[in-house]
């Protein structure tokens, strides 16, 4: 027997004067903290595998239980951290690679808590929104150099397709198989009710939700998992996933734990096999490949679909965004570092990347810098944690953004980020089917709905501040942001002013 | 309009009653009781020598019941003849014309032969509230009480005589306590248990042969081993037959019980129906034919004959025992063939501390059950029984809690919107 | 008449109906006393069966036609005639638990007197329905039900 070098990281407090011993906790948690002593009457717990998920906190009918940081002090070293000690003991331990899901927790700077929003004061005075007409209606797609009418007002340009959203808040990608069936529906539904879409991932699109072909963005990932005609066809618009923030450089990951026989199917590999997928596509060494696969893909689809290009925010992005732009895409994505995941190694995930404002930043002033912004539209991705960021980053230049963590939080995820084991007690990240059942899509759509619907009144409210009413007008409108706490050189990235300018 | 006559106003006659006037809005309903009491729970008799239940809670109905749904009661009305050419009944003074009648006279006390015991005034059988309440006025805490028989009846006699009297001793002809119910081993704990708990002494494989008196008293009882005991009251609860004397007078097949068709409950006559304990059953379990003497027989029985009458289709369903009883807090609960013998009968037995429950089986399907301080959810074994299901395709281990889940995904589906067969 | 449906492919093993419903009936209404100070322990009237896997939470169907209300040999067990439910009168109820042998359900549990299910005697959402955290109970009129 070998002992732990390190220690547990949190402990399960249970209040016993609040206790009634009902069992609850002990039939809950996944990872089998809470069982009861002899008698089958007392609730007892052993904290070593709590991971925080606070699914027994949560449930707990008198709210007997909480979770606290197991607080074991080393000796202070701003150099080895005890997190740095402890993924060393671990790796001592398995000789594995770390892997880590959801995104990165390190603290580096969050450039949407350092940039502020103006508000209209004399001139140009405000709009309520509960009075007025607000759009926050967005459409995606490529836009032709110019428009020419005839006599009776009719367009004589052939528009290419265009995606119309009710809002400008959009569910990235997360396949089946990293999140359940009943995730995967619940966002579906929710997408549906809202008029937005929502994005399958390398997954495909599950049988049981062919209602929902109209919402749905299918991936085009390196695996090719379950490409073909009507996979294209049963959907909104196609993404070529060249990369993911969370993870830029290598290919999705999806553990053994979580390819039950549906998901095995679904992808066509072997049940309980890890599905990795290879960084590049076998087919794109160069951005002339690219082309000729986005050319393929609306082949294929009779050029009534929308071509998007996901590609993770890595430090060539501007370049890379505009090479996409020549190459035929109608819509570029760009998933910051900060993006989420449900499986990757700890160090790409911390160390691989660079953070969505500044790409955003700087790609789609590289893009206009070159005259062709219009001809594309830019989705951000990669953490946005409430309406406000979401309005900057509009005003960045985004034309839309993509939410992932916040609908999963909404749906009960509480960023315990151990989603690569299989074993989420909220029913999301697993496969388990008495864990997936937990998750009843009726309730959880609601709440994903309730929660896109706040920030879009939010966004209104805060539109309506700046004295705009339409979203468009948001939209690249850097003089409405104003930075703080940033350095010169952080500035001119973001295109901004500083506060006080 | 039809008329139909009742005679015997307990479990079997209301049920008759009330399933004809749910299927014939307009008939004539007259039952007829023989007793001065309206419709009452007549196995609550035991609870109410116990003082658990007053005579007001033994009630079947509320008074104004009967009226309010045009059932014609008359209490006091012993029918005594039957005229099946005239097609009348006569009860007291009164005749009553019918175009359907229902025979529900129930059972009477089996008294065994014995000397010098007969018109004494302390020599009480058990079975009606008139005679308890005879019974609880004679006993007080001086008396010895000695019952004859250990079955239902003398047991709970017994039972609640042990918590008022001076000392209670039980005489059984069989070698068991509560021979119908309960097989060899179980019977073995119960007696124990009962012995503990009550103070309560049995003479098994014994019975009274005689009693000596003092003019209309009864002072002792000799038992056939020669034992000699001093009583102040004797309770006859050996057991009870079938009341048949009014068919048997009228000519109507009797062979102990009154013959009736299982399903329909229908008589060698054909406007003249028989329900309860008056009647003979025919166990769905082994074909067997006899008088399953219990309170929830008598009700379907009733109910079926009633729809019958009013020209309905209802009929029994299979008729097996169900019994659920308790003693000072001892819970026991059987149902079906629980001394099964031959060859395609086997049994499972499990035994933790002072719970027992046996399963029997013939072949691949359960036909008995004696559970002891292990009744959870016995309903759900009852319905296996009567069902007749497979038991090789239920999911989980029968020995352990009958549960829903043991059914495949349609039938519990169908259970858990309450469909039960 | 609207009764208490559960959906078994919605069900957590949670049992958490079962403490509302204990609390629901108990004396005190409280979560705590009802579960650790009240005697006699207030009992739920309905019941989880199953494990992790399968499960489902069982109470009174209140049938068309109750085979309890057949086998009640004190009249106890009716059938209210308005409202449909089957309930229990205590005063009559002598414990004999006949009932508990024959409902096909299991749905009967053993007290000093029988115990059910009895809708939480109100029109509006019974404990368990209102608690249940997963929408694996309902409270609907099906049609329909022996």
């Amino acid at each position: 027997m070998s002992i732990n070098y390190i220690p547990r990281r949190f402990t399960v407090v249970r209040d016993k004067e609040l206790c009634i011993n009902c069992g609850c906790c002990v039939r809950q948690c996944s990872n089998e903290c809470h069982y009861f002593a002899d008698d089958g009457k007392t609730a007892l717990v052993n904290s070593n595998a709590c991971v925080a998920c606070h699914r027994c906190v949560d449930m707990c009918p008198t709210g007997a239980l909480r979770i606290e940081k197991y607080v074991c002090d080393y000796r202070e070293n701003a150099n080895w951290t005890p997190q740095y000690q402890q993924e060393i003991c671990r790796q001592a331990a398995t000789g594995g690679v770390l892997l880590s899901g959801m995104g990165t927790p390190k603290p580096y700077p969050i450039y949407w808590d350092k940039i502020l929003l103006n508000a209209s004061q004399v001139t140009n005075p405000s709009i309520d929104p509960l009075r007025e007409p607000m759009e926050i209606r967005t459409i995606l797609g490529r836009k032709p150099e110019k428009i020419t009418v005839e006599k009776k007002g009719k367009s004589t340009v052939d528009m290419p397709p265009q995606v119309i959203l009710e809002t400008p808040i959009m569910f990235s990608a997360m396949s089946f198989g990293s999140i359940s069936l009943n995730a995967q529906k619940s966002l579906a539904m929710a997408a549906k009710n809202l008029g937005t879409l929502f994005n399958t991932g390398e997954g495909g699109l599950h049988p049981d939700l062919r209602d929902y072909t109209d919402c749905a963005i299918v991936q085009v990932a390196s695996g090719r998992f379950g490409v073909h005609k009507d996979y294209l066809q049963n959907s909104r618009f196609i993404e070529i996933k060249i990369g993911q923030g969370a993870k830029p450089g290598i290919g999705g990951h999806l553990p053994g734990e979580k390819v039950n026989v549906e998901v095995s199917n679904a992808r066509m590999i072997p049940e309980g096999s890890d599905a990795i997928s290879p960084a590049p596509h076998h087919d794109i060494y160069s951005i002339e490949d690219l082309r000729q696969l986005i050319w393929s893909l609306k082949q294929a689809t009779h050029n009534e679909k929308p071509v998007s290009v996901k590609i993770a925010a890595v430090h060539n992005v501007a370049a890379i965004a505009s090479g996409c732009a020549r190459a035929g895409a109608d819509i570029i994505a760009i998933d910051g570092f900060r993006g989420g995941t449900g499986a990757a190694p700890t160090r790409i995930r911390d160390n691989v990347g660079i953070p969505i404002e500044l790409a955003l930043a700087a790609a789609d002033q590289r893009l206009r810098d070159e005259g062709i912004r219009s001809s594309i539209s830019l989705v951000a991705a990669g953490s946005f944690r409430c309406s406000a960021d979401i309005v900057k980053a509009i005003a960045l230049g985004a034309d839309a953004c993509y939410c992932a963590s916040a609908p999963l939080i909404a749906m009960g995820c509480h960023m315990c980020q151990t989603c690569n084991t299989g074993k989420c007690n909220w029913g999301i990240a697993t496969q388990r089917p008495e864990l997936v059942k937990r998750l009843n899509p009726d309730i959880m759509h609601e709440r994903v709905e309730n929660l896109i619907n706040a920030w879009n009144h939010e966004i209104k409210e805060i539109m309506g501040g700046m004295g705009i009413n339409s979203v468009d007008s948001l939209r690249g409108n850097r003089l409405m942001l104003r930075g703080i706490g940033l350095t010169e050189k952080e500035l001119e990235i973001l295109g901004i002013k500083h506060a006080g300018e | 309009m039809m008329n139909y006559v009742i005679a015997g106003a307990s479990a079997a006659g209301l049920a008759c009653a009330e399933q004809i006037r749910k299927e014939d809005k307009d008939g004539r309903i007259i039952l007829l009781t023989k007793e001065e009491y309206l419709p009452y729970s007549r196995p609550s008799i035991s609870y109410y020598l116990k003082g658990k239940v007053t005579e007001k809670d033994m009630c079947l109905r509320k008074p104004s019941y009967y009226k309010s749904i045009g059932i014609e009661i008359v209490t006091g009305a012993e029918v005594t003849a039957i005229d099946r050419k005239k097609k009348t009944v006569r009860a007291g003074r009164k005749t009553y014309h019918y175009d359907k009648l229902c025979l529900c006279t129930g059972s009477k006390p089996f008294v065994p032969p014995m000397k010098n015991t007969e018109g004494k005034e302390n020599a009480l059988t058990f079975l009606d509230l008139a005679s308890t309440k005879e019974l609880k006025k004679k006993a007080n805490k001086d008396t010895r009480a000695v019952v004859i028989g250990a079955g239902l009846i003398g047991m709970k006699a017994a039972e609640g005589l042990s918590k008022i009297c001076k000392s209670v001793d039980v005489a059984e002809l069989s070698e068991r306590v509560l021979p119908s119910i309960l097989d060899a081993k179980s019977s073995k704990s119960v007696k124990s248990y009962i012995e503990t708990e009550g103070h309560i002494n049995f003479h098994l494989g014994d019975t009274v042969t005689e009693a000596k008196s003092t003019g209309n008293r009864i002072t002792s009882v000799v038992l056939k081993s020669g034992k000699e005991l001093p009583c102040d009251l004797l309770v006859l609860a050996v057991g009870v037959r079938p009341e048949t004397s009014l068919a048997e007078k009228a000519g109507i097949e009797v062979n102990r019980g009154i013959i009736t068709d299982p399903g329909t409950m229908q008589t060698s006559d054909s406007d003249i129906y028989a329900a309860g304990d008056c009647a003979v059953s025919v166990d769905m379990l082994d074909g067997s034919k006899k008088i399953i003497a219990l309170w929830v027989n008598a009700v379907r029985q009733g109910k079926a004959a009633g729809s019958q009458m009013a020209g309905g289709e209802g009929v029994t369903g299979g008729t097996f025992a169900v019994n659920a009883i308790d003693f000072y807090g001892m819970r026991i609960c059987t149902c079906g063939l629980i001394n099964a013998a031959g060859e395609k009968y086997s049994d499972r037995v499990i035994q933790q501390g002072d719970s027992y429950k046996r399963l029997i089986f013939e072949e691949n399907r359960l036909v008995g059950f004696v559970l002891i301080n292990a009744s959870e959810n016995a309903g759900i074994y009852t319905n296996l029984i009567e069902n007749k299901t497979d038991v090789t395709a239920l999911h989980g281990d029968i020995l352990g809690t009958p549960s829903l889940m043991w059914f495949d995904k349609e039938t519990r589906k169908s259970r858990l919107k309450g469909e039960s067969a | 008449m609207k009764k208490v449906y559960a959906k078994e492919e919605l069900c957590l093993n949670c049992r958490l109906c079962e403490v509302y419903c204990k609390t629901a009936h108990s004396q005190s209404k409280d979560i705590i006393k009802a579960n650790k100070f009240e005697s006699p322990e207030p009992v739920s009237r309905v019941t989880v069966c199953g494990d992790k896997m399968l499960s489902a939470a069982v109470n009174c169907r209140h049938c068309d036609s109750p085979k309890c209300v057949e086998a009640c040999i004190t009249g106890a067990m009716q059938k209210d005639k308005k409202t449909g439910i089957v309930w229990v009168d205590e005063d009559k109820c002598i414990g004999c638990m006949t009932c508990l042998a024959v409902c096909p359900f299991g749905c009967i549990k053993t007290g000093k007197f029988a115990v059910k299910c009895d809708l939480c005697r109100t029109e509006d959402e019974p404990a368990c329905v209102k608690n249940c955290p997963n929408r694996a109970l309902v409270y609907a009129d099906l049609g329909g039900g022996e």
